[in-house]
Order: C-alpha cells, then sequence, then structure tokens
C-alpha cells in the first residue's frame, strides 16, 4: 500500500484523491479539508452570489471509497517531513509516503481602511473565495439597496452582474485602467464598460478605495482614493488571490509567490508534490481550475506509474458567467503589443451592440482571442483555439456568427422554386415533376403523392406540394398535355 | 387477455397481395407486395398503413423490388478454383464447406472457424445461425455487424436499466411530446416517416437536435421548431453533462422520482458538477447560453414541472464513439433526472438502425448472448438454452469476443482461419476496412451467403446465394421492441436456398439435426427464450398473422405483450435505475496540426448501409451516385476548393479521393463522407478501429484527417453499378 496524505479538499485536492484511489489499487488515500464542509464547486460560488446556483448543489465529492479517508473541518498544521507525517489541527498524525499539497489560495484583502477589525472583516464588508462568503454576501444583499464591488477582474464582474441581477444598484472600482484587463484590451474595456453601464452598473477605471465608513459597527459607505464617499450596504472586495503556502513555508519547502514545483509537480523534496492554486509550476500559474485539473490528472498517472504522461496542454480560456454580459479571452489578448510582427490581429467593434471580436493568429493557429457580445462566436473560438486548428485564410470569417455551423437556410418561396429544385427529399421528386403531375391532371396534393411519390416519405414536404398545386397553372385543354406521364423524378443533382 | 390486434397486419390471404415490412431500417415501414405477371420487376412495391410510418415510405423502400432482379443477383452458388470463382451445385459447394471446415477444426480446434451474422437477418436466421456457431461448430467467436450499430445503447441501458430493447415505447408516443431530444441521430435521413412523429414536439417548439452537422433533421428546428446544437465531432457527451448540470445547478430534477427510481444519483450529481456550461462551451463549442435552453426546454416538457412530456432519443452519432457507452448513460441520466422513463407519454430509447438489429442480439448474434438476452456466461441460462437444444451446457462454448477483436483475429497465430459470413459487407462496412481486407485475406477459407455479389463475397472462396426479404417467411423486431411479420410473396430466383436451408444442410453434414421451417424455428426461438429478457414465448406466427400488436417481453403467462417498459420499476434487481457517473475523455484520434480536420462519417437518404442493396437500385444511385465529401464554405476557400472538386482526405489508417460538396450545414473544422460506397471510395478506409471498452463498438464517427485538393483533374466516376 502507498499511503497518500492530500492537503487541501477543494476542486483539485478531491478529484486527485478521487481519480488516485480508482487508477492505483495500491494508493490509499487521506484528504484534509480545512472547510467545514466536503469538496464543492468554488467556480460556481458567484452563482450564488448571483441567485442562478443554490449553494447546496455545488458538491464536488464523489461516493465513499474504501481506501479513501475525507477529514473535514481538519486543517493541517504541521509537516514532519524527515519522519514524513502530517499533524492537523486535532492533534491527528497522519504518516505518508507521498504528501500532496493542494491548499489552493486565499483572497487577497487589500490594505484599506476600517475594512478589518480584531474579529475580521466588518459587516457589510466580503470577500468572495469560500462558501460560507457566497452565503455570507447573499444575505447581507437581501437587505440591501447599493453595492461596491473593487476588482474588475473576472471574479469581480461576475459578482457584479450578480448583484445587479438581485436589484441592487452597483459600482466597479477597478484600480487598472481598463476592465479586467489581464483578458480586455482598451478598446474590448470600452465596450465592457459600456455593456455593464446597460445592466446597471456603474464602473470606475483607474479609482481606488480609500477607505470605508462604518455606521454603530456595519458598513455604511465606501470612500474613494478621490474622496467622494458613495453610500453602500455592501463592499465587496475581489482583488485576486494570494496561493495558500504557510504549511509548505512551515515545512520548508521553497517558495516564490506559491509552492515551487517542477514539471513533474514536484517540490524540492520528491516525495511532496503540490497542484492547483497553491503550487507555482515552471510556466507559471493561471488561476484556472482547468490547470489543476490536469495537474491532477497528471499526478494520478504517474503515482499510480500507470503511464507517463507527457506534457500538460494547459487551457488559458477565460469565460465570465454572467447573466446578460458575455465574455470570453484566451491566449495573446488583453494588453499586447499588437504591432508584434508575429501576429495579426484584426477586430470588429460594435459598440453600439455590445460586441467586440478581437483575433490574433499566428502562422495559421489561433494565438489569443477576445469576445464580447456573442456567445456563439465566442464558443467558435473556444474550440478553434484549444485544438488548435487551422485558422482559415481570411480569419475575419471567425468573426462572424454564420460559422458555427450555419443558420437556417432561407426558405424559398413555393412559387420561387425552380423545376429543378427538389421538393421531396425522401422520394428525389422536384418541383418540375409535381408541376408537371398537375399539368396533367393532378387536382390535389394526394393525386401528386400517388403520382409521384412526393411527401409519402417524412411528410414534411406536403405543405410545398399543396401549394404548388394550387399555383401551377393548368393548361386550357388538359388532353393536350398528355404526352408527358407523371413519372418519379430522378433529379442528378442538387444543383 | 390479448394485445390490441392491427387489422392491416392480418396474414394475406393465398395468391393475392402480401403484407410484409421494408427490408432496410429498423422502423419497418409497411409495404404491401403485389406479384406482377409481366415487366422487369417480380412485384410491385406500395406502402401501407402502420404506426411506425403511417403510410409513409422513403424512395429505398418505394425502390426496394429493384434489389429482387438486380442484374448481378447471385442465383447458383460460386466456388473459387485456381483463384476464380465459378458456378457450381450446391452439393459441391456444401461438401466443400464442410469438408474444409471439418479439416481446419481437426487440424486447430473448434476455435479456429468464426461466424459473422447481420442485423438484416430475420429472428428466425439470426437464432438458427448462433445454435449453428455454438451446437455445431462449437466456436465462441461469433458476432455481427449490430456491434457496429447497438452495442454502446444496448451496453449503457443494461447497466443502467437492466434490459436493452432500443424503444421502450410505441413510437407513436412521441407525438404528445413538448420535447424530443435527439443526440446523434439523423431520421430525416436514415428513417424518414418517423419524422412524422416529431410533429408534436416542433409545433411546441421543442425539438431539439444535437448534431455537428445541420443535418436534415438538425433542419426541421428552423422557425422555431426548436433548437439545434452542432458540438464540435466526439463531445456529445459533454453538451449531455452540461444539460445534466444545469438541471442540477437550477433545480430542475425530478427529485421525488430519483429518491424513488434511482441509486447512483449523488455520483452522478457530484460528477456533472465539473461541467457547467462554460466550461463544456470550451470542449464542445456550443454556447453556454444554448445548453441552458436546451436544458430549460427538457425540463419544462417533463412531467414533473407540469408539461405534456418529453423523450431523450440517442443515435449512432454519439454512440460509435470510443466513449459510446458512457455517452448513452450520460443520456439515460439525463431523462432519469428528469423522470421520463416509464412514465406514459415521455421516456428514453436509442433509435435502432438495422431491420433486425434488435432482434439479432437478442437471439443469439452476439458474441456474449444466447436466445432470450441470455449471457453466456451465466450458468443458469447454459442450462435453459441447451437443454432447449438438447446438448450439455458443458459443451456449449463461452464467451467470444466482440465484432472488430475478432477481425483483428482472423487469420493470426490461435486466431480463426475460416469465416462464414451472413447478411454483411465487412470489406465496406468495418472499421480501418484496409486492416480488415488483409484479415480476410489471412484466412484458409471464407465463406460468404448473399443475394448480390458483395464486396466481401467477391474475397469469398466459397459464395452461397440465399433468399432475401420478399422471398423468405420469417419476423423482424423493429425498433420499438415490436415483433412484425415478414412474408414471402415470390420464391427466390434460380438456385438461390434460403438461409434456413443452408445452415440445415452444413449442419446436417456435421451431423446435426437443424430446423428449416421458419414457423417451428420461431416456435424453438420463443422456447429458447422463455423466461429470459427477451422473452418471446407467447408470441406465434398464428398471433401475428392474426394481427396481434406484440411487444417483447411477451412471456407465455402474459400473453399480451409490453408495449411500454418500466411502468413500476427497472429490469434491476431492485427495480432502481442504476446510474452511472461518467467523464468525457474525448476521441481517440482527435485532431492535430498534422491532421487538423474532424472526419464525422454517415449516410445519405438514399442509401443504406455498405451500399450492397442500393447500389443496385438505379434510381437511388442517380439520386446519389457517388460520396461526396461535405465540406465548409470557409474551409473549401482554404483548400481552393470548389463545389464538384476532387478532394483527397487522409487519415493516420488511409487516403482517398471525392468529390467535395461545398455546404454550410457541416462545422468549418469538419468534414462529413457518407460509407455506402466500396473499395477506393470507402469511407472506413479512414475511420479508426478503436472501440469503446464496454460495448466493443468501434470509433466510426470521429477520427482526425487532413484534406487538400486532388492533384488529378476530375475524372468520371463508375457508378459502380453492374453492368
Amino acid at each position: 500500500m502507498t499511503r497518500v496524505v492530500v492537503v487541501g479538499h477543494g476542486m483539485v485536492g478531491s478529484r486527485l484523491a478521487e481519480d488516485l484511489v480508482a487508477a492505483d489499487p495500491a494508493a490509499e488515500v487521506t484528504v484534509l479539508g480545512r472547510e467545514p464542509v466536503p469538496a464543492y464547486n468554488r467556480v460556481l460560488l458567484s452563482g450564488v452570489v448571483a441567485g442562478t446556483t443554490a449553494p447546496d448543489l455545488l458538491a464536488l465529492a464523489g461516493p465513499p471509497h474504501p481506501r479513501l479517508r475525507v477529514l473535514t473541518g481538519v486543517a493541517a498544521t504541521d509537516v514532519d517531513r524527515a519522519g514524513r507525517l502530517v499533524t492537523d489541527d486535532r492533534g491527528g498524525h497522519h504518516p505518508y509516503d507521498r504528501l500532496v499539497l493542494a491548499t489552493g489560495s486565499a483572497a487577497r484583502v487589500p490594505a484599506i481602511q476600517g475594512v478589518a477589525d480584531d474579529r475580521g472583516l466588518v459587516p457589510g464588508v466580503f470577500v468572495l473565495k469560500d462558501l460560507a462568503d457566497a452565503t455570507g454576501i447573499v444575505a447581507a444583499a437581501a437587505g440591501a439597496r447599493r453595492a461596491v464591488v473593487l476588482g474588475a477582474g473576472v471574479l469581480g464582474v461576475e459578482v457584479a452582474t450578480g448583484l445587479a441581477a438581485r436589484g441592487l444598484a452597483v459600482r466597479v472600482v477597478h484600480l487598472g485602467e481598463r476592465l479586467m484587463d489581464r483578458q480586455l484590451g482598451w478598446e474590448a474595456s470600452q465596450v465592457a464598460v459600456a455593456s455593464l453601464r446597460r445592466l446597471g452598473i456603474a464602473a470606475h477605471t483607474g479609482a481606488s478605495v480609500a477607505g470605508v465608513v462604518t455606521h454603530r459597527g456595519r458598513l455604511s459607505a465606501v470612500r474613494f482614493s478621490d474622496g467622494l464617499e458613495a453610500a453602500a450596504d455592501l463592499f465587496v472586495m475581489c482583488t485576486g488571490t494570494v496561493p495558500e503556502t504557510v504549511l509548505a513555508r512551515r515545512a520548508g519547502l521553497a517558495c516564490d509567490r506559491g509552492v515551487l514545483v517542477g514539471e513533474d509537480l514536484a517540490t524540492d523534496d520528491p516525495h511532496v508534490f503540490a497542484v492547483g492554486d497553491c503550487a507555482q509550476p515552471p510556466a507559471g500559474a493561471t488561476g484556472l481550475v482547468a490547470q489543476g485539473w490536469e495537474q491532477a490528472r497528471h499526478l494520478v498517472a504517474m503515482l499510480s506509474a500507470r503511464d507517463s504522461v507527457a506534457g500538460m496542454p494547459t487551457h488559458d480560456v477565460v469565460r465570465v458567467k454572467a447573466s446578460g454580459l458575455s465574455v470570453v479571452s484566451m491566449g495573446v489578448s488583453g494588453d499586447f503589443d499588437r504591432e508584434d510582427p508575429r501576429y495579426r490581429v484584426l477586430s470588429l467593434k460594435d459598440p453600439e451592440r455590445g460586441r467586440f471580436v478581437e483575433v490574433v493568429v499566428a502562422g495559421s493557429r489561433l494565438a489569443g482571442a477576445t469576445c464580447l457580445g456573442d456567445a456563439e462566436v465566442g464558443a467558435t473560438l473556444s474550440a478553434l483555439y484549444t485544438r488548435a486548428t487551422t485558422v482559415p485564410d481570411d480569419p475575419a470569417m471567425l468573426m462572424v456568427r454564420a460559422l458555427a455551423g450555419g443558420g437556417a437556410a432561407p426558405a424559398r418561396e413555393p412559387a420561387d422554386l425552380a423545376d429543378a429544385d427538389r421538393v421531396c427529399t425522401c422520394n428525389s421528386v422536384s418541383a418540375g415533376a409535381v408541376r408537371a403531375a398537375v399539368r396533367s391532371g393532378c387536382a390535389s396534393a394526394a393525386e401528386v403523392s400517388a403520382a409521384t411519390r412526393a411527401s409519402t416519405g417524412c411528410g414534411d414536404c406536403r405543405s410545398v406540394v399543396e401549394a404548388l398545386v394550387a399555383t401551377t397553372a393548368i393548361p386550357a385543354d388538359p388532353t393536350a398535355d398528355h404526352e408527358e406521364p407523371p413519372v418519379p423524378d430522378l433529379v442528378r443533382s442538387e444543383s | 387477455m390479448t394485445a390490441p390486434h392491427d387489422r392491416r397486419e392480418v396474414g394475406p390471404p393465398a395468391g393475392g397481395p402480401t403484407a410484409t415490412h421494408c427490408p432496410y431500417c429498423a422502423l419497418q415501414c409497411a409495404q404491401t407486395l403485389t406479384p406482377r405477371a409481366s415487366g422487369p420487376l417480380p412485384v410491385e412495391v406500395t406502402a401501407r398503413d402502420f404506426p411506425t410510418n403511417r403510410g409513409g415510405m422513403c424512395q429505398k423502400g418505394w425502390s426496394a423490388a429493384e434489389v429482387l432482379a438486380a442484374p448481378d443477383r447471385l442465383t447458383t452458388p460460386l466456388v473459387r478454383r485456381d483463384g476464380v470463382l465459378g458456378p457450381a451445385t450446391w452439393e459441391e459447394a456444401l461438401d466443400l464447406v464442410h469438408a474444409r471446415l471439418a479439416a481446419v477444426q481437426a487440424e486447430h480446434g473448434h476455435d479456429a472457424v468464426a461466424v459473422f451474422g447481420g442485423g438484416g437477418l430475420t429472428n428466425e436466421k439470426a437464432y438458427t445461425l448462433g445454435k449453428f456457431a455454438r451446437v455445431v461448430l462449437r466456436t465462441p467467436y461469433i458476432d455481427y455487424n449490430g456491434r457496429f450499430c447497438m452495442s454502446s445503447a444496448a451496453a449503457a441501458a443494461n447497466r443502467t436499466l437492466g434490459v436493452d430493447r432500443g424503444l421502450a415505447f410505441p413510437l407513436a408516443d412521441l407525438g404528445g411530446a413538448g420535447a424530443v431530444l435527439l443526440v446523434g441521430s439523423n431520421p430525416a435521413e436514415t428513417m424518414p416517416p418517423l419524422v412524422q412523429h416529431l410533429a408534436g414536439a416542433r409545433s411546441r417548439g421543442g425539438l431539439l437536435v444535437v448534431d455537428p452537422r445541420r443535418s436534415a433533421t438538425a433542419g426541421l428546428t428552423a422557425d422555431g421548431a426548436g433548437l439545434h446544437l452542432a458540438p464540435v465531432p466526439g463531445t456529445d457527451l459533454v453538451v449531455l453533462l452540461a444539460l445534466l448540470h444545469v438541471l442540477v445547478d437550477e433545480g430542475l430534477t425530478d427529485t421525488a422520482y430519483l429518491a424513488e427510481r434511482a441509486s447512483g444519483w449523488d455520483e452522478v450529481r457530484a460528477s456533472v458538477s465539473r461541467w457547467w456550461p462554460e466550461r463544456a462551451e470550451q470542449v464542445c463549442g456550443v454556447p453556454a447560453p444554448a445548453l441552458r435552453r436546451t436544458a430549460r426546454l427538457l425540463a419544462a416538457a417533463a412531467p414533473a414541472h407540469g408539461g405534456p412530456g418529453a423523450y431523450v432519443l440517442t443515435g449512432r452519432g454519439m454512440e460509435q464513439s470510443t466513449q459510446g457507452t458512457d455517452t448513452v448513460s450520460a443520456a439515460i441520466a439525463l431523462a432519469v433526472a428528469l423522470g421520463l422513463p416509464g412514465r406514459p407519454g415521455s421516456g428514453y430509447g436509442p433509435l435502432t438502425g438495422q431491420g433486425n438489429g434488435q432482434g439479432g442480439r437478442e437471439h443469439g448474434l452476439k458474441s456474449d448472448q444466447l436466445p432470450g438476452y441470455r449471457l453466456v456466461a451465466d450458468p443458469d441460462a447454459r442450462r435453459h438454452v441447451a437443454a432447449v437444444w438438447g446438448v450439455d451446457p458443458a459443451d456449449l462454448p463461452g464467451p467470444g469476443v466482440p465484432a472488430v477483436e475478432l477481425l483483428r483475429r482472423l487469420g493470426t497465430e490461435g486466431g480463426p482461419r475460416a469465416l462464414l459470413v451472413h447478411g454483411a459487407n465487412l470489406a465496406v462496412s468495418a472499421p480501418h476496412v484496409g486492416a480488415v481486407r488483409a484479415a480476410l485475406g489471412r484466412l484458409d477459407l471464407l465463406v460468404v451467403s448473399d443475394v448480390v455479389p458483395s464486396e466481401t463475397a467477391r474475397l469469398a472462396d466459397v459464395v452461397l446465394p440465399v433468399a432475401q426479404w420478399a422471398e423468405e417467411e420469417g419476423t423482424m423486431t423493429t425498433l420499438e421492441g415490436r415483433v412484425v411479420r415478414r412474408r414471402r410473396a415470390v420464391p427466390p430466383p434460380g438456385d438461390a436456398r434460403d438461409e434456413l436451408w443452408v445452415l440445415r444442410e452444413l449442419a446436417r453434414r456435421f451431423g446435426h439435426d437443424l430446423g428449416d421451417d421458419p414457423r417451428a424455428v420461431f416456435d424453438e426461438l420463443a422456447r429458447a427464450s422463455t423466461g429470459g429478457k427477451a422473452d418471446y414465448s407467447g408470441m406465434s406466427y398464428d398471433r401475428l398473422d392474426a394481427g396481434e400488436a406484440l411487444y417483447w417481453p411477451c412471456p407465455a403467462d402474459r400473453p399480451e405483450g409490453t408495449p411500454r417498459l418500466f411502468a413500476d420499476g427497472f429490469a434491476t434487481p431492485d427495480g432502481r435505475a442504476r446510474l452511472v457517473a461518467v467523464d468525457h475523455r474525448g476521441p481517440s484520434d482527435d485532431v492535430t496540426p498534422e491532421r487538423p480536420v474532424h472526419l464525422v462519417t454517415g449516410r445519405v437518404l438514399h442509401h443504406y448501409q455498405s451500399g450492397a442493396q442500393t447500389r443496385r437500385v438505379a434510381e437511388l444511385v442517380d439520386a446519389a451516385p457517388e460520396p461526396l465529401a461535405e465540406l465548409s464554405p470557409l474551409l473549401a476557400a482554404d483548400l481552393g476548393v470548389a463545389d464538384g472538386d476532387r478532394v483527397r482526405i487522409t487519415s493516420r489508417r488511409g487516403a482517398l479521393e471525392v468529390r467535395a460538396r461545398v455546404t454550410d450545414t457541416v462545422r468549418p473544422d469538419t468534414v462529413f463522407l457518407p460509407f455506402h460506397w466500396a473499395d477506393a471510395h470507402s469511407a472506413n478506409l479512414l475511420t479508426t478501429d478503436a472501440t469503446d471498452p464496454v460495448s466493443g463498438m468501434p470509433e466510426f464517427k470521429v477520427c482526425a484527417v487532413s484534406l487538400a485538393r486532388a492533384a488529378l483533374p476530375a475524372v468520371p466516376v463508375p457508378h459502380e453499378v453492374p453492368a
């Protein structure tokens, strides 16, 4: 048996643990989860704030497994690397052959006057990192009218739109000059600001919050760095995260921003690994769960010695989950050198409709893209990007919707059908054959069907046949046309 | 109690028109065959009203009589001498087959002979062929081309619902539904009359089609009739997981039903938590809002929300995948989460493809199954069937291997050295067909029973001419689990004989006695199925000929049969649906920079399967003379290809050149190629033979290819119609 201890029962730790016991019959896994509840889907917390996701439906943890022990509400406090032993805050000891740190990250709390006292954040002030934060925000929003969200990254925008959907007047304050500055360039940001405005959200860029004002121990207003104050019942700080490295540092593992790991996800101790938000791999962390899950898959394959997995394809597609605002960005996006000779950059700007599309092409591949206000184009771009398939010679074709599989073909009026046009696909009957049948005496759709087999398959063309019967001119002397009996028509091609 | 009578199914008066069913797909459209005194065709075919086709019939059905009179119809046995197939008498041919099979088995053991059946064979022929393999040849090596058709749906239904009958309800039930979700199925082309049953859902805006192409069926969603989702090929599972996610997320599941009728829901719920629509969108290319809308439309139609009913139907598009079983499992989980199966006016079902794909596996063509949908490995099943067959259970061979594995082993060390093929055209229809042709070439003996010199028959050492459709008596089990009669209108031409006779004569040479009277075979089949899942013991030709509508299970003590399954529970030990949590793994041969385009294979309306029948019908060849590679204007522009130009398509396994059809109905990252053509035009030169780990289903539906404009100028394509 191999004893594996996983510290952290979040999205990545739980998946790693479950997949490992499934893949490796020799693995005995213990997971220590600091939070009082088993693993849940943290990515959807903004949905809880928006009221589109019920908090009790986030559960991620799979069924019990005889070789998987999950301890919730138990925090690891120390790692004795020489003795290969983890100690928890209940005094429990967990010996390991392999230790995996999946401690995640913590919300960054900026140094803002008044946001916290010795009991923590003051009532009305929140971060959004765990389920308790989300339910706290929801509870506070119930009696609130005005909210300020600090930080217009992906999470900040999701929280702002979520609170706006709950009927609050929302301001977003963002230190950067552009909204979602890691993802959006100037023009995209301008379109996003306008789109937020349409949702009733005021966005202030290049601004910050200097302090909060409390009244009877509760938030009453937010003071901006320019000195102005705005009344607020709710202040949510979405100013990024910091990798949770306390345990690793205490154990003497090499850390930078996060726990330093190699391509093999091992720390400088070959028995200790780190995955997810707490880890800092050579190529850097994206902060996206896709990377953490890919790392978990990779580590499971290595630990179970099933097969060696070559390279981890990590995709950095960022998709904002906000009702009324569609934003997707991937790869080269945000503030990059648009004059870079390696790139061909095309953009489409349609602020009136809240639409902005920018594609960055390198050779025949999509190097990056930003898409606002068109979910269908965004979906097509991300599918293209994640598979690295070939970009059309004219990348402008990627920027409009018709690509995603085409719209419905325009239906032609029966009278406009050419004789060669197929009416009945099931039986290959052309409009000409139907007209010929009418001219030779068929007076109803049923008679045309009997003579030509038209609409005897799926029956979908019956209305077209009826219209053709009604609109086909019958020669004055029906006997004059009898040299052309109705026969099942054989159309050679679609043309 | 008796089943409802369908007076149109009543057996015919002697000498008059014959009431039977179409030779092609599992819809089994009802036909009337009227013998013709003169003219090139022996019968005239007309459509007959019947619940599945409601009097409709596609061009294949209308023109079916042409196959009876195919100019190259096999009318005499053929034996290869000095490398050339030449006529022989039945005596010579059967003696030769017997002698060589016996010699191979004497030298290499029973396992040295394999049998490959087809989903177009009647129940009687399928049953007899399975018995022949296990009792006469005593080989475990039997499987059939239904493995290429329904195996993923069957595996998923068995593990989740405890039984696999195709549709668990009569097709006409669809009419009242508020929503019908079709995943990877294109009935508007593959079984056109079925579209009539979608009219209700369309009128309520609830036809929901998941298909990478805007197929004819997807086109029916236009004008507010529903929604079409066009996922990246090979990602249907992601679409389904995201739909489940939305149901959970928005509290749309039928919690009372789940609590009472399902197990494993917590695992499924936890697993779909990983597939929120915005994540799914990045993998499947379907916008998150469209996924949400689809889930809501389905839920609104579900009975739990006061809707008129909803159905989840699956097809080969999602089943012919290395994750086909899991994808169907997710589709079933979706239906169960909505509380559909077993509720009147709602349900889940796969749309069976081949005419008797259902009956074929129920009665013994599948490597691991005995008649009555019993398992070869089950000692009780062996005892029961052995008793009916009058043999020692210990003498029955164990489970064999699924089709692709069987084909791989042909002519290899320890593998089968002789193969009997009935009702299949492997040299066209099998995946990675180049390897299959090589495998057939390694055999010591290949015997093919067929009606025409199919591409496989042409490779054979012995070809046995057999009767077809309008020339034989038997039964077929339709896509809705109803058993219908196939009736003889004309005698087979020349020396062509019924396959039951062929098997009887071969068995006799081995010292065994097999019956060849279809009615008696059916009665024996019914006995063998007694107590099995697919219990036919209450059925008889007399009842079917009296027009009774009989759906299995139809045991002797419940002779009314079972039109609707699951009303009181599922066929599992505890009566609950056993939901299985699954995850997306992706195609085995995914796109790369070298092969950047997804190849999707499928059918066109005017042809059927390997085309052995339909490529011999002039009006069908006229309608669709050659395979056309469908590609988007965008891809075409990049390749410098115009409509009608020839393109070269290359996969890891092979290459071919076909003409291009430029159309906006296909995604720009995808090329579609129909699989009905042979030789250098066989789509299966390109497809992969990677299989689903549970069902053995090959991944026909997606692989990676590169495309280029063909170097040579366009040349006329032979129509492949024998002169």
